[in-house]
């Protein structure tokens, strides 16, 4: 019913730019509905003494599957290059306060799109261990990934909200039925830093209306409003607060060494992947797109949050006696150096950052993903007693090092590109942050270092627990992810045919991304002296 | 058409004295009876939803039909259809009467929603009042005696405050009050009395800080008798509320700033004594005290967005909050209570989980839809402050609604003995869980079809004069 009614108010697929031979006008609507609906019925379907739980991960999967077939079809048919919204939605939803259900997606809103994709089944995947309430966890865990799709794909204010709202709901249930023995706490935490950041978000959204007229949420009217520059600075703030509880930044990062350590693998590689990201989204897709003055007179200040962020995620892990609560920590560095791309405000590192929000999810699920899983395996957590284990794990140590590898954006992995985008595009204009992330990498390095040398090629410790190399099932979701980040690394245009600039099935993230990408930065190009010439 | 228009009334009036007439005559009521009763709300809601577009008025002024009326008129029929639906009637001391109870409560909410002057307002808030006596005396006499006392002086409050408006303005009549208030002046005698019927209004809508006699005797009144005090007659009194505010609107000086004070304490208190508490029933109270007071913030604001927005949370408001302490029936002894429902009882715990969500303003369910029309219209109004009390009170609201989902859902049931000391299962019958999933649907489906749902509140708060 609900996509009948969409189905009548939408534009008709020729007239939607990316419409292609197997599209839909309600092609993005699917990716958040159909989760919600299967979620549902999942619920509704009697499970007594857990005979169906195996039907319940299978169902979860195959949605799963479904909506990454969704995406592959958008993500082909998806006109590079085209700098407006494509696959839009547009029907009045609560017309008489200007709230309309419009969804669309750019380049950057595509690839996260894509992420989502990888991550949703990534997540089930690395969820088949699940063996307790089966039926409400990936119910839960459908409906989580909804709201990440519904916000990523949002045009709409309000709906951003909603989305990003709702996405706190699962997570904080996951967490607290399903977590480790410190979940509650990691629970209230994820309510009240996510909480607090999404009243962070409504005041900004709310003050931005008021200073329009009240007349729209749209995304199209309410960030083109022309703004005083109080009023500017006001949103600039809340946004930040509420992109920093988010992704997260230091100060606001409270939540997230409990919830990536306490959470349940699945939702861990959730959190980490795509739901955090969504922090450097709002800020890409609000204050830089939009609020050029508020991001000129933040950028500074932004920087400087994720330098900090990146250095006390390194140093952090460097002290931390629980490989766990190690990964959560530097599970934050890719945020970081999203965040200083944003704050760079030149093209290349805006570039670079909406590059980083893929691959810094990807890393930072890999991390956390191999981090959890090695622990199970070897039946500890502490770094006092994992030691030398590279004989033993052979498939986990691979992943861990290709995570370490994805984290610090080496060449050939994904997040090389991006790395490099944001430090070419910084150093003009932040060379002060520039530096500090800069020694923030390379605290980093040595934090990872330190780790992969102590847990991997150390000394064994004959006194730790017995310890098992990565199962098949478990080498399929970390494979995913280290797959894909090195897909990227490698194949950043696509492969193409021998000889040829035709794509063979990929057309590439960089060329996806790429379009309107030259709308956000148009803004922030750098004069060119005009000496130079001479 | 016109002559339809009392359809709604009469057949619910009936309806009343029928039950009470088969009270009195069978000793044991038909099991049949709560479906009959939840087919004649529905019955009525359909009939209203028919010829309730029908613009007209009657006995001089006295009772008007306009969008006002047909919005507010739908909201309570479906609430007590669903409230009778989904109640476990073996835990009621009086099912007949308790039966016939909602609907003079939906009757009361019925004729504020349809009157034009002062009398309307008052007679209607009064029924709607006393019928929750009656509902709580069945239980327990000395809370009735209680809820009778607090309630006659939200009375005495409401009459002295309308009379003493009637005395200052010089008519009982809502449009000729609205128009004699763009000439007047905002004077000390009428501030003293808006101030004074809005006290009254606040002890009987369970405003914090005056849920002092409502949250103990919603606790210890029968399942229905505590969702007609938290919803119907809350809803009756923030009806009553609109209406005031709809006609003092010219003079918003009078009572702005009080019933800005009173939504801000509302929604902070009401999250964090829902946060505090651990009872489901004494939570769900808070959780709907806070969302009244999104509705008070949503009448400060004194424009037509802000009242046909608080007009819209009220719909919600009283589906959730009438319907809730039905649904969790006896389960409401502790958080313990409703451990491990989710799988019990899985229609009836989920729609627990929506109210309470709903209540909390959790998106994308009713509640949050209507929060968000009440923040928008605070916005615009400059109110800041006001928003940022009212999201602090909703992120409390929020962590108290999800530790009790997680009760609900993640939680392990409770084991024999500890049923047997106090902890009952609702019963489950084909009404109850067809009754919980149409509440699961009308909570969703509000937020997600808000589109004709808050067009016709706007054209309620239009009906009331307001441009």
């Amino acid at each position: 019913m609900i996509l009948a009614g969409i189905a009548a108010a939408s534009p008709s697929p020729a007239a939607v730019p990316g419409a292609g031979i197997f599209t839909s006008p309600l092609i993005l609507s699917l990716t958040i509905w159909v989760p919600v609906i299967v979620a549902i019925a999942m619920h509704a379907i009697p499970n007594p003494r857990g005979r169906y739980d195996t039907l319940m991960k299978q169902i979860a999967f195959f949605t799963n599957l479904g909506i990454v077939f969704v995406l592959f079809i958008t993500y082909n048919q998806f006109q590079t290059f085209l700098p407006t919204m494509q696959f839009e939605e547009k029907l009045p939803w609560l017309p008489s306060i200007g709230v309309t259900y419009h969804l669309g997606v750019d380049g950057p809103s595509m690839t996260m799109m894509v992420l989502s994709g990888i991550i949703g089944i990534t997540s089930v995947l690395a969820s088949w261990g699940v063996r307790e309430r089966v039926r409400p966890y990936f119910s839960l865990l459908l409906l989580t990934q909804a709201a990440v799709n519904g916000a990523i794909a949002a045009h709409d204010m309000f709906v951003l909200v909603l989305f990003w709202g709702a996405a706190v709901i699962p997570i904080a249930l996951l967490v607290f039925g399903w977590g480790g023995p410190r979940r509650e706490a990691a629970t209230w935490r994820l309510i009240g830093y996510w909480g607090f950041g999404t009243a962070a978000l409504l005041v900004a959204v709310m003050t931005a209306y008021a200073a329009s007229g009240g007349r729209s949420f749209d995304m199209d009217v309410l960030l083109k409003a022309a703004f005083t520059p109080r009023v500017q600075l006001a949103v600039g703030v809340a946004l930040v607060i509420a992109a920093s509880t988010r992704l997260p930044l230091f100060p606001l990062h409270g939540w997230a060494r409990d919830v990536y350590s306490e959470a349940p693998l699945g939702v861990t590689i959730v959190v980490a992947g795509t739901a955090s990201r969504l922090g450097a989204y709002l800020l890409l897709r609000t204050l830089v797109a939009a609020d050029h003055d508020a991001a000129r007179l933040l950028s500074p200040f932004i920087a400087a949050l994720a330098a900090i962020t990146i250095a006390y995620a390194a140093v952090a892990a460097l002290r931390s006696a629980d490989l766990r609560w190690a990964a959560s920590r530097l599970a934050l560095v890719p945020g970081g150096f999203t965040v200083f791309g944003l704050a760079a405000l030149t093209p290349i590192a805006i570039t670079g950052s909406v590059l980083s929000i893929f691959t810094g999810g990807l890393a930072a699920a890999l991390i956390v993903a191999a981090a959890w899983t090695l622990t199970e395996r070897a039946q500890t957590r502490s770094m006092q007693l994992l030691s030398g284990l590279a004989p033993r794990m052979p498939i986990l140590t691979w992943v861990l090092v290709l995570a370490a590898l994805g984290l610090l954006g080496v060449p050939l992995m994904a997040s090389f590109p991006a790395e490099a985008m944001i430090f070419f595009g910084s150093f003009q204009s932040q060379p002060l942050g520039g530096f500090a992330v800069a020694a923030g990498l390379a605290l980093t390095a040595v934090a990872l270092a330190v780790i992969v040398h102590r847990v991997l090629f150390g000394q064994p410790n004959h006194d730790a627990p017995a310890v098992s190399d990565a199962s098949l099932g478990e080498s399929w979701y970390l494979g995913v992810l280290a797959g894909a980040l090195l897909w990227v690394g490698l194949f950043p245009g696509g492969p193409k045919l021998p000889g040829t600039d035709q794509p063979i099935f990929d057309p590439g993230l960089i060329n996806i991304m790429s379009a309107g990408i030259t709308d956000i930065a148009s803004p922030y190009v750098l004069p060119t002296p005009p000496a130079a010439a001479q | 058409m016109t002559n339809f228009i009392f359809v709604p009334e009469g057949l619910i009036v009936a309806g009343a004295v029928a039950l009470i007439l088969m009270a009195r005559a069978w000793r044991r009521p038909r099991w049949w009876l709560p479906t009959a009763v939840a087919s004649l709300a529905l019955v009525a809601l359909l009939i209203e939803l028919w010829v309730g577009a029908t613009l007209a008025t009657f006995f001089g002024g006295a009772l008007v039909q306009d969008r006002f009326a047909l919005f507010a008129k739908s909201a309570v029929l479906l609430a007590a259809a669903l409230a009778i639906a989904v109640t476990d009637w073996s835990d009621e001391e009086a099912p007949t009467i308790g039966m016939a109870m909602i609907l003079l409560a939906a009757f009361g909410v019925m004729i504020v929603a349809s009157a034009g002057d002062f009398v309307g307002l008052w007679a209607g808030l009064e029924l709607a009042g006393a019928a929750a006596v009656v509902l709580v005396s069945a239980r327990r006499a000395d809370l009735g005696l209680r809820l009778l006392v607090t309630g006659g002086v939200a009375s005495a409050l409401v009459l002295i405050g309308l009379a003493l408006v009637y005395a200052t303005v010089g008519s009982a009549d809502l449009p000729a009050v609205r128009r004699d208030m763009a000439f007047e002046g905002a004077t000390l005698p009428l501030a003293i009395a808006v101030f004074v019927l809005l006290g009254g209004l606040a002890v009987r809508a369970g405003l914090s800080p005056f849920q002092f006699a409502r949250v103990p005797v919603s606790l210890g009144a029968s399942p229905l008798g505590a969702g007609v005090i938290i919803g119907l007659v809350a809803a009756a009194a923030l009806t009553v509320a609109i209406k005031i505010a709809a006609a003092l609107t010219p003079l918003p000086a009078v009572f702005g700033p009080y019933l800005m004070v009173v939504a801000a304490v509302a929604m902070v208190g009401g999250g964090a004594a829902a946060l505090a508490t651990r009872s489901p029933r004494a939570r769900l109270a808070y959780l709907a005290a806070g969302q009244v007071g999104w509705i008070a913030a949503g009448l400060a604001t004194h424009y037509r967005s802000g009242l046909g927005a608080s007009l819209f949370l009220v719909g919600a408001f009283a589906l959730a909050a009438t319907t809730g302490p039905a649904l969790m029936a006896g389960a409401d002894a502790g958080e313990f209570a409703l451990a491990g429902i989710g799988a019990l009882r899985p229609a009836r715990a989920a729609g627990i989980a929506l109210v309470f969500l709903s209540l909390a303003g959790a998106p994308p369910l009713a509640g949050f839809f209507g929060e968000f029309a009440v923040a928008a219209a605070v916005a615009q109004g400059g109110n800041l402050w006001l928003l940022s009390l009212g999201l602090l009170g909703a992120l409390m609201s929020l962590a108290a609604a999800v530790g009790t989902v997680r009760a609900i859902y993640l939680q392990s049931p409770p084991d024999e003995s500890r049923r047997a000391s106090g902890v009952r299962l609702p019963v489950l019958t084909r009404l109850s869980t067809m009754g919980a999933a149409a509440l699961c649907v009308a909570i969703a489906g509000y937020g997600v079809f808000a589109n004709p749902i808050i067009s016709l509140a706007d054209q309620g708060a239009e009906a009331l004069g307001l441009r």
